[in-house]
């Protein structure tokens, strides 16, 4: 049985691919470039990383996914309101500015952007490493960040208190628009992942 | 050659995007559904020349809606809808008698071909 | 003015002046004020009842445990020895996804009314339930909390 140490690099290795796969999905979706602001993966006390978002004004739109197979994993993408206007034209090819209210469309734009990124992870999962996924249809929810963020970490956590996050944030430049994500492993994917780490794919990153 | 779509996705903004693509290009678009189950039903009601499917719905998925409507019609021309790159769910619906799957995020251009060469 | 922000299954006790803050969804912040010391507590949990109460790591991370330990935090920083005269405010319990089918909001509530029931502390605001978030600023010097749930003007109980 590997360390955890090396169970969790594994997991780094696996949420990097997936996240650059991503990234690139998260661009052609948009028809605009969106580069990797931040990528980082650390083990998380449940009250310290929720701590970050506490009391913000800040008001987002979250898309909640649950990768289910195999290794299961639970997904976040979040993006701020206003932001969340400018994708929905980007995705609809519109002038910019045209979306000026939170309608079904801006909802839905961020359900579909949920999908597709948490599918292009899914395909990571199965094309690179033969781990057998399928993401769930995303709940969307527009509320205080701190908010979107604690549901998350309720949904993750479960009778955890400490969990490995994986967090990219998404900068689409030309509109400066940063989107947050978040992957998370929940218990049962360690078996499989430890798998992961024996296969010829897995030896060249470490 | 018919022209006639039915666009079943459970995203109000893809049903869109597809609707935004097939009118440009002159299809006519007779019906959105945003699940399974009710593909299905408007199919029998419809009967549309081609039905854009996607697979990950809630209450019933593509893959059973598929099933369904090509019992109910063998003739049925559908091309599948897909931001999974799952292989085995879409060789399973072409070996059903899906006609053609698009991958999400689609180009217009493809989305075109493909319902294009569908309704040949 | 101290700003102290609170995380899930966390508890703050502090003396004036300090604002305590969080955000809530389906979990429940409990605010225990001692008028007497200007004492204030804040317990955000997320699950009513610890599966073994002997046993636990993060007792606030659940309404028994979590009610409990708030409450001899308040007594200890206050120097007093009984809860009489504590007041209780909650806050949250919501049910933020729609497509979710959970109840644990509501469980929380509930968990949290039977608890401060049994130890007899008076509940003199509750704001909960819905399908839309909460923001709380509890100031502990006056025992005031702003609350702003999503989408509307903030109040103070």
């Amino acid at each position: 049985m590997s360390s955890p140490e090396k169970l969790q690099k594994a997991i780094k290795v696996i949420a990097q691919l997936s996240i650059d796969t991503a990234s690139r999905t998260f661009s052609k979706l948009i028809k605009s470039g969106a580069t990797i602001d931040l990528e980082r993966a650390f083990m998380a006390d449940i009250s310290e990383v929720t701590r970050i978002f506490s009391g913000s004004e800040d008001e987002v739109v979250g898309a909640y996914v649950d990768l289910v197979g195999e290794a299961p994993f639970t997904f976040l993408f979040f993006v701020s309101a206003p932001d969340s206007l400018t994708l929905t034209d980007l995705m609809l090819r519109r002038e910019v500015g045209t979306t000026r209210e939170f309608d079904l469309y801006a909802k839905s734009a961020v359900q579909e952007i949920g999908n597709v990124l948490a599918s292009a992870i899914v395909n990571v999962f199965s094309r690179d490493f033969g781990i057998a996924m399928k993401p769930t249809p995303p709940a969307v929810t527009r509320d205080y960040v701190g908010t979107v963020f604690e549901e998350y970490i309720v949904k993750s956590a479960g009778e955890l208190n400490e969990l490995f996050v994986m967090e990219s944030r998404f900068c689409v430049v030309q509109f400066d628009i940063k989107c947050h994500m978040f992957i998370v492993p929940l218990p049962g994917s360690d078996e499989i992942l430890q798998s992961v780490l024996e296969s010829p794919n897995m030896k060249e990153y470490y | 050659m018919g022209r006639r779509i039915m666009i079943v996705d459970d995203a109000p903004i893809v049903r869109l995007m597809l609707k935004d693509i097939l009118v440009y290009n002159g299809y006519e678009v007779v019906a959105e559904c945003s699940n399974g189950a009710e593909a299905v039903q408007t199919y029998k009601e419809l009967k549309p020349d081609l039905v854009t499917l996607d697979i990950i719905m809630p209450e019933k998925d593509g893959i059973e809606a598929l099933s369904e409507i090509l019992a109910f019609d063998a003739r049925a021309r559908v091309v599948m809808v897909t931001a999974v790159d799952q292989r085995e769910a879409l060789m399973k619906a072409i070996r059903l008698g899906a006609t053609d799957y698009i991958v999400k995020p689609f180009e217009s251009e493809r989305v075109v071909s493909a319902i294009a060469n569908a309704l040949q | 003015m101290r700003i102290i922000a609170v995380g899930i299954a966390e508890i703050k006790v502090v003396q004036p002046p300090a604002l305590l803050r969080t955000n809530l969804g389906s979990c429940i912040a409990v605010c225990l004020y001692d008028p007497a010391t200007a004492t204030g507590g804040l317990l955000h949990f997320m699950m009513p009842q610890a599966p073994n109460a002997s046993a636990v790591c993060k007792v606030a991370k659940y309404g028994d445990t979590g009610i409990n330990e708030l409450v001899e935090e308040v007594k200890r920083v206050a120097h007093v020895k009984s809860c009489s005269g504590f007041v209780a405010k909650i806050f949250g319990g919501a049910r933020v996804l729609q497509n979710i089918n959970s109840e644990i909001g509501s469980n929380n509530e509930e968990a949290a009314r039977r608890i401060l029931k049994e130890l007899g502390i008076p509940i003199t605001t509750s704001q909960t339930g819905g399908d839309r978030g909460y923001k709380i600023e509890f100031d502990v010097g006056t025992g005031i909390i702003r609350c702003q749930r999503f989408g509307e003007e903030a109040k103070e109980y």
